[in-house]
């Protein structure tokens, strides 16, 4: 303890020193020594140094910056200063003051000012001090990294954009390449950001970047590559309808010029930005996949602005190009890009899978697994022809040393449809190799051959007819147990019956009953699909029934409720996309795979993986969320089918997810609903937004879809608890576009209400913002800033469906992440013994009582919860429900509730019995009801917690004399 | 100044590439290399052109080797240590290595043809004593005046493409490059470099070629057939190149596929060969040069050394045995043992000089073969032709020289015809002019010549600044011209001015100088003209009662009516221009127009006017520049009414 003190006391006797010392060549108008200014530096990062010294140290630094001029001191005093503003986060106001003042931010001396203004802008702290004039003007000062600091950060010293687009613009004209660099990339941010309709501007932007794609440095060129594609972009949403496709071929052209360069970085940047030009015609897609140029695109010039004619012949053979590239990226790069387009032409696809057929010879594993991605993309998207060439090519990669390669080939194999039954059965032989070869696949492998078989019902029984021998019990009646090729077609041959085909019943019944024996093997492969009990439910229905037709019917349908009451199709007709990143995780070698799938598969079995496997269900989770993403750039590019049926895809991937694990049922509920909100966004936006074309539809399909995508909205905001604000957030935002979406519609708008909502809406985002600051995204300022002035400029609330639709051009679909274990709140609601046999009894005009056995989940106390009975379409009635009145014993981490409740009915008809429905709503705060209350009832909108559920009531005496009856 | 080119070989050719260029009175030969198709003089390129008297240790600066092929620098001993040329040889570091085996090899061949011995073992040593090695992108000062620096060419292992500048003249000599990579050697790659002149080899001068994918899979298709089948695959090549191309082909496609069927190597130079690979790790492909770390690509797993023993050993075997085209030695022995099995199988290449065993296996699909009068083969084996290629393709040219973009273009080591329309094509799609002389031609191009001069203070200040301006600038577009109706496109566009606005001084006797404009009048001692136009008109009026009263006594508030009645007859008739409304004054660009008080204007052409009450005087004064919209304007205002 003495020595503590000692050493405290010692050291407070040092930095008295120091400051007098310091205090007193200040008195003297000495300026500072450098040694006096190294003691200060140790002073102020020593994090044991009292505030009390540290304000005396700012008071010297203040006056010696009063007294001295010497630039290198000033220097040294804006490196202590920002010491002082990082270390001590409470004195940094005073530091920053400090650097602010005359002496150096404001200072003439540019290098100063530069100092000064990195600081600053490192400490976040910059905003008022910089006006527009003050800007331009140290912009066009000498000093080039000033210019070049100062261009590098406009995005945060916020200015109008007319100002910025001025400076950037003008600076791609400089002499410096970096300042050329830095003003491109801020070309580049400014359109993403910006709101520009004003052709003149996008062109003059356009034909800058154009220009600069020949300029002598690697970096500038890649810049340029970025600034033609984002303006090519903007130019051909600005452009006529008519002239759309040409200067969206002119855009694709002039990128495609870059693919020879030879520097990596513009290559790598050129193929990004061909993915991302969306409609560019087949003629010219097809040139990218051939280096002699095409007859039809011969001497056909495109001009998207006068003075820029390019010829097709500048993409021929892009992608073949970029596929053979040296560098691995720039393959990787291509093969995605390539993607991208697959989805546009048919006639593209084909060709472009030659190719790809070629790239799972690449050297790279990382490439192959991106080239049978691509192809599984091409799947996916219906547009994979498979051919005879192609199969021998595509199956040898099924004996691949590397088991992600193996387990992404069997995922496109099961969704493969081929046409002939010789490529058929070359399939059916590549699976029964790699199972030959790689016996630790065989789970993954049967569960390729049950979805292939499925897809080929007829072949397959075609090709069960010709095993069949095989498959007979050897002659003293057993089977061959050893042989997995029985298996194989054991797993085949139950397949069938599942298949949509008609004619499947000449698969013989004995054979299911042989499946059995190879229960547990056979289940364990389709562990995805159904569990032991169901299959063996299955198989005996099979194996007993003589006409399988029949059987089929009901299976299906038995299948389809096997896990609870998330519907579950049976062939999940996109198998998970969560594999696709494999490689990243684990280097592409290991059999990471399988055992990922085991413990997915069987976690209920294993509860020691409960924990791991709920993390590993957020990481799947968020692969969904990162595919939805994707997708989403599909439905601006205005394909929102092709849109729609990838989030379907992943719907049915997210529905095959276990729910088992506490905590995980909430996470795949929320995943679902925020798939289905996705979904209906999607199909509202490509209505509204079609690009294409007009949609044939008319208003009332479109309120139709505003209907279900706001109640899809309200429950995804009401039916959650536990997320986090930044989730809360991106979901806010999804509300927002939903409103901005139905404003931007005159015709089904229905503004006040719209108005409102969007307006609260706002005001919770800003809310949130401020609890938890977060940095608004773009989208929420630009919202705002429009909604503040549309507030301003005209008091009446006209609509400016125009303004709206400006606004949705600045949203982009961020990508969700799933941090948190979000917990569903959800309700059931059952009258137990009641059906349509035993109906409850009722007096006509008197009121009924419904008893109500009720399980809540996750339901908040404060909550207000309301029972909603409607009977028929006109006579609906609310009864609140107190949650105070109901006690519940245990509190468990999931917030069961389960209590009876008696809810009286009172309208009851004069009939001898009727039905009603009934089911539980929460009431949704943040959004108020304009139409007419009902009954008194709820004030906002209802979110319902549970399906309805119909009730069955009966005229009382009827009913006695009925039960007297039975 | 000029650049001459002097062909010494490979014009309208292929075969002893050497070219002397001369260059800001620097002479450099690029490549000395040799036919191989002649014996006779013609098998070296005629020295004597450089120098009458054989003095070309003064007539030439330095030697340049692109690679280490003989018709890139099979001449090379002869002209070092026969013609006794003494000065600075340059190639790389895998050039001078490679090179010495590739002549000895040769020279062998030649002494066991018994032909005269050009040049000895010594001579091949001595020669190689003079190389000055350089590396990738290292900058050679040769002498004061001539850099050199070399550039990745693909092609061979080693293999460079050099740049050349002498003052303010710059060149560059591809030799021979691949501007695809393949899986042992990297794709071409040049900096975007100024140049006067480009000299590009255009082998394949119209040949577009498909992708690398398509001939490997083929190769590999073939072969894991063939071993499939537990057959023999022989694959006779040369020992460089090639041989490490296909094996690490073979050698990733075992690992994946898991094949155990063993690789052999034939003993010879392809050990050795090999050997060199691995240390030049440097020189090849981005993939090998990564994993280098982990794993040397040229340190094959699965490949063994050979033995006689093992021709006639059961099983699948692949082997690579030279020399390539089956011309003898050891792949000749090994195809006689496994040609009459189908099960076997033989991979040629694309290219087999006629009268070996290998063309003989190209051309139609013999049955037997004749070794000579007394053996002869029967072949029943499968025979696999191979596409490989090192050379760039026709696109791969094109998409160089574009890249480059060149003031002048020369084409060698190619076929006459083909680099015909190679030329013409670089002629009118790139717009850069081209050449493909003939040997012991001379080209002469002109090269840039720059002139220093200083600068004056005024104008390093005004470029220290940023100066740029925008404008709108209009062009008609002619294509509307048929549609009778022309269309104006305007465009916003950027530019910065501060170096158009220096101005070069040359005075007599004094250096030339660069001043700014605004000192340029100063300087002179005269003052600045500006020509105007100016023109008095008068415009009709509607009758209005107010105005009808005093038509020439008219007060400033009128005159600001009338300007902003015609800003608004203007603003709907005028599309371009901005028109700014300045009270009494109306202004359009330089145009600017004001009602016309005085009588006696000395811009009015008629001082009677017709109708006094209706109309009024409008004075216009505008700047040459805007002369067309002044027209316009003045011939809608005379139009309309106000």
């Amino acid at each position: 303890m003495g020595r503590v003190a000692e050493l405290e006391r010692r050291q407070s006797a040092m930095e008295l020193h120091v400051i007098n010392s310091i205090q007193q060549s200040l008195d003297n108008n000495q300026p500072l020594s450098f040694q006096a200014v190294a003691s200060l530096r140790s002073l102020i990062i020593n994090p044991a140094t009292p505030d009390s010294t540290l304000s005396s140290v700012l008071d010297a630094l203040t006056r010696s910056l009063q007294l001295n001029r010497d630039p290198v001191f000033l220097h040294h005093a804006v490196k202590l200063l920002s010491d002082l503003a990082s270390h001590r986060p409470h004195l940094s106001p005073f530091a920053l003051d400090l650097l602010r003042s005359d002496s150096l931010f404001s200072s003439a001396s540019p290098r100063l000012v530069g100092e000064s203004l990195s600081v600053l802008l490192s400490l976040a702290s910059i905003g008022n001090d910089m006006d527009a004039a003050r800007f331009v003007s140290l912009c066009l000062g000498p000093s080039v990294s000033v210019r070049q600091c100062l261009l590098r950060n406009a995005e945060k010293l916020v200015f109008r954009e007319s100002v910025l687009l001025a400076v950037f613009l003008g600076f791609t004209r400089d002499p410096y390449p970096y300042v050329r660099k830095e003003a491109l990339d801020g070309l580049v941010k400014l359109c993403k950001n910006g709101d520009f309709d004003d052709r003149d501007v996008i062109e003059g932007c356009y034909c800058r970047a154009v220009e600069l794609l020949r300029d002598a440095e690697n970096y500038v060129r890649s810049a340029a590559v970025r600034a033609v594609c984002e303006w090519g972009r903007l130019l051909v949403i600005c452009s006529e309808d008519m002239n759309k496709q040409d200067s969206s071929d002119a855009v694709f052209i002039q990128l495609g010029c870059m693919v020879r360069d030879m520097s990596l970085d513009v290559r790598l940047e050129a193929f990004e930005a061909l993915g991302k030009i969306g409609l560019v015609s087949e003629d010219i897609l097809l040139q990218t996949l051939s280096k002699k140029v095409l007859g039809i695109n011969k001497d056909k010039a495109y001009k998207p602005i006068e003075g820029l004619d390019i010829s097709v012949s500048a993409v021929a053979g892009a992608y073949i190009h970029g596929l053979e590239d040296e560098f691995s990226e720039v393959r990787m790069s291509a093969c995605y890009s390539l993607r991208t387009l697959t989805v546009f032409s048919l006639r593209f696809a084909c060709e472009a899978l030659n190719l790809m057929m070629d790239m799972l010879n690449d050297d790279s594993t990382v490439i192959r697994l991106q080239a049978l991605d691509t192809i599984h993309h091409m799947a996916t998207s219906d547009h994979l022809k498979v051919e005879k060439i192609h199969i021998h090519r595509f199956l040898s990669v099924l004996v691949d040393s590397s088991s992600v390669i193996r387990s992404m080939t069997r995922k496109i194999l099961k969704l493969a449809k081929l046409p002939q039954f010789e490529l058929f059965k070359l399939c059916i032989d590549g699976l029964l190799g790699n199972l030959e070869i790689y016996p630790q696949d065989e789970a993954d492998v049967l569960s390729a051959l049950f979805h292939f078989g499925r897809n080929h019902g007829k072949f397959t029984v075609h090709i069960i007819e010709e095993v069949a021998p095989e498959m007979e019990p050897a002659s003293g009646g057993k089977l061959s147990f050893d042989s997995t090729r029985v298996a194989a077609f054991l797993v085949l041959a139950i397949s069938a019956p599942l298949s949509h085909e008609k004619d499947v019943s000449a698969i013989p019944p004995r054979i299911f009953s042989y499946a059995v024996t190879w229960l547990g093997r056979i289940s364990y492969g389709l562990s995805d699909i159904m569990n032991q009990e169901k299959l063996l439910a299955y198989l005996s229905e099979c194996s007993r029934s003589s006409t399988i037709s029949l059987a089929d019917f009901k299976i299906n349908e038995a299948l389809l409720t096997v896990e609870g009451d998330a519907s579950i199709p049976l062939c999940s007709k996109v198998d998970s996309p969560v594999s696709m990143p494999f490689w990243k995780d684990s280097g592409g070698i290991s059999d990471y795979h399988h055992q990922e799938f085991l413990s997915l598969g069987k976690s209920a079995a294993h509860a020691e993986y409960e924990l791991g496997e709920h993390s590993e269900l957020r990481k799947y989770v968020n692969l969904i969320f990162k595919k939805v993403k994707d997708s989403w750039s599909l439905v601006e590019l205005g394909c929102t089918t092709e849109a729609c049926k990838g989030i379907r895809a992943c719907k049915e991937e997210v529905a095959s997810f276990t729910t088992e694990s506490p905590g995980s049922f909430g996470a795949v509920a929320f995943t679902l609903q925020y798939l289905q909100v996705i979904e209906m966004l999607a199909k509202v936006w490509g209505h509204l937004r079609a690009t294409k074309m007009l949609n044939p539809n008319g208003v009332g399909k479109l309120e139709l879809l505003f209907a279900k995508l706001d109640r899809r909205l309200r429950e995804i905001s009401n039916r959650f608890i536990g997320l986090s604000k930044g989730e809360e957030l991106q979901i806010l935002d999804l509300v927002l576009v939903a409103c901005l979406l139905r404003l931007s519609k005159v015709e089904i708008c229905c503004c006040n209400a719209a108005m409102k909502l969007l307006s609260s809406t706002v005001a919770h985002v800003e809310y949130l913002h401020k609890e938890g600051s977060i940095e608004p995204s773009n989208f929420v300022t630009e919202v705002k800033k429009s909604l503040h002035d549309a507030d301003s400029s005209s008091s009446s609330s006209s609509c400016q469906p125009l303004l709206f639709k400006k606004l949705l051009d600045s949203f982009s679909l961020q990508q969700f992440v799933l941090y948190g274990t979000p917990r569903s709140v959800h309700a059931e609601l059952a009258v137990p013994g009641n059906d349509s046999e035993n109906p409850l009894p009722f007096i006509p005009g008197i009121p009924a009582s419904i008893p109500l056995a009720i399980t809540l989940h996750n339901v908040l106390t404060e909550s207000r919860l309301w029972v909603r009975i409607s009977m028929g379409e006109e006579s609906t009635q609310f009864v609140f429900l107190d949650l105070n009145l109901i006690r519940n014993k245990k509190r468990s981490i999931n917030v069961v509730r389960e209590f009876t409740f008696v809810a009286p009915f009172y309208r009851t008809p004069k009939a001898v019995s009727f039905t009603v429905r009934a089911s539980l709503g929460l009431e949704c705060f943040r959004e108020n009801v304009d139409r007419v209350k009902v009954f008194g009832g709820p004030k906002c909108e209802l979110t319902y917690l549970c399906p309805e559920k119909e009730i069955f009531l009966c005229k009382s005496t009827e009913c006695k004399s009925k039960s007297a009856f039975t | 100044m000029a650049i001459d080119c002097l062909v010494l070989g490979a014009g309208q050719e292929v075969g002893k590439s050497c070219m002397v260029v001369s260059i800001n009175g620097k002479r450099i030969m690029f490549d000395c290399g040799m036919h191989m198709g002649y014996t006779d003089s013609r098998r070296y390129p005629d020295f004597s052109l450089i120098s009458k008297t054989g003095d070309f240790d003064n007539a030439l600066t330095c030697v340049i080797v692109t690679h280490f092929h003989l018709d890139h620098i099979g001449a090379l001993p002869y002209f070092t240590e026969v013609c006794g040329y003494k000065g600075p040889i340059y190639m790389t570091y895998p050039t001078k290595a490679l090179a010495p085996l590739m002549l000895e090899d040769y020279r062998k061949n030649m002494d066991r043809r018994g032909e005269d011995e050009q040049f000895t073992s010594d001579h091949i040593a001595e020669c190689m004593k003079k190389v000055i090695p350089v590396n990738l992108k290292q900058t050679v000062q040769v002498d004061k005046d001539l850099q050199i620096r070399a550039y990745y060419a693909g092609h061979v292992i080693g293999a460079a493409m050099f740049y050349a500048k002498v003052g303010d003249a710059a060149m560059v000599y591809t030799g021979d490059y691949n501007m695809t990579p393949d899986r042992h050697l990297g794709a071409a790659q040049i900096d975007r470099l100024q140049l006067d002149l480009l000299i590009t080899e255009s082998t394949y001068a119209t040949t577009i070629r498909d992708s690398r994918y398509g001939r490997e899979r083929e190769f590999l298709k073939a072969v894991h057939n063939c071993v499939a089948a537990g057959g023999k695959v022989l694959i006779p090549t040369f020992a460089l190149g090639r041989a490490q191309e296909l094996c690490i082909l073979l050698e990733d496609y075992w690992e994946r596929m898991n094949l155990k069927v063993p690789i052999y190597f034939s003993a010879g130079l392809t050990i050795q060969a090999n050997m060199y690979y691995k240390m030049l790790i440097n020189w090849t492909s981005q993939k090998i040069k990564e994993t280098y770390a982990t794993h040397n690509a040229f340190d094959f797993k699965n490949v063994r050394n050979f033995d006689r023993s093992l021709i006639n050993a059961p099983g699948p075997c692949v082997l690579f045995a030279t020399p390539g085209m089956i011309v003898g030695g050891f792949s000749l022995e090994v195809f006689m043992q496994w040609a009459p099995s189908e099960n076997n199988l033989v991979t040629l290449p694309g290219y087999c000089v006629a009268g070996t065993i290998g063309h003989k296996l190209m051309s139609g699909k013999p049955t037997k073969i004749d070794l000579d009068k007394d053996t002869q083969i029967n072949v029943r084996c499968q025979i696999h032709q191979l596409s490989f290629s090192p050379h760039t393709d026709a696109k791969g040219i094109m998409d160089l020289v574009k890249f480059l973009s060149p003031k002048h273009a020369i084409l060698v080591h190619g076929e006459k015809p083909k680099m015909a329309t190679l030329k013409e094509r670089i002629q009118s799609e790139l717009g850069i002019q081209c050449y493909c002389p003939a040997n012991n031609e001379t080209v002469t191009i002109p090269s840039t010549h720059y002139v220093k001069a200083d600068a004056s203070g005024t104008f390093i200040r005004s470029c220290l600044n940023p100066n740029f301006k925008f404008s709108t600038c209009s062009s008609t577009d002619k294509s509307y011209l048929d549609s009778n109706k022309s269309k104006a496109v305007s465009r916003l566009s950027v530019s910065d001015d501060r170096a158009t606005e220096g101005i070069l001084v040359v005075e007599k006797g004094k250096k030339a100088k660069v001043i700014h404009q605004d000192e340029f009048l100063h300087m002179l001692g005269e003052k600045k003209h500006e020509i105007q136009f100016a023109y008095c008109f008068p415009m009709h009026m509607a009758r209005t009662e107010d105005l009808s009263s005093t038509s020439h006594m008219l007060c400033s508030f009128d005159k600001c009516t009338l300007i902003s009645r015609l800003s608004m007859i203007l603003s709907d008739e005028l599309s371009e221009g901005n028109i700014l409304d300045l009270g009494e004054e109306l202004q359009v660009e330089s145009f600017r127009v004001s009602v016309c008080s005085s009588d006696n204007c000395p811009h009015r052409l008629s001082s009677s006017l017709q109708n006094g009450s209706e109309s009024v005087f409008f004075c216009c004064h505008w700047s040459v520049a805007d002369e067309k919209l002044a027209w316009k304007i003045i011939s809608i205002m005379k139009n309309s009414t106000l």
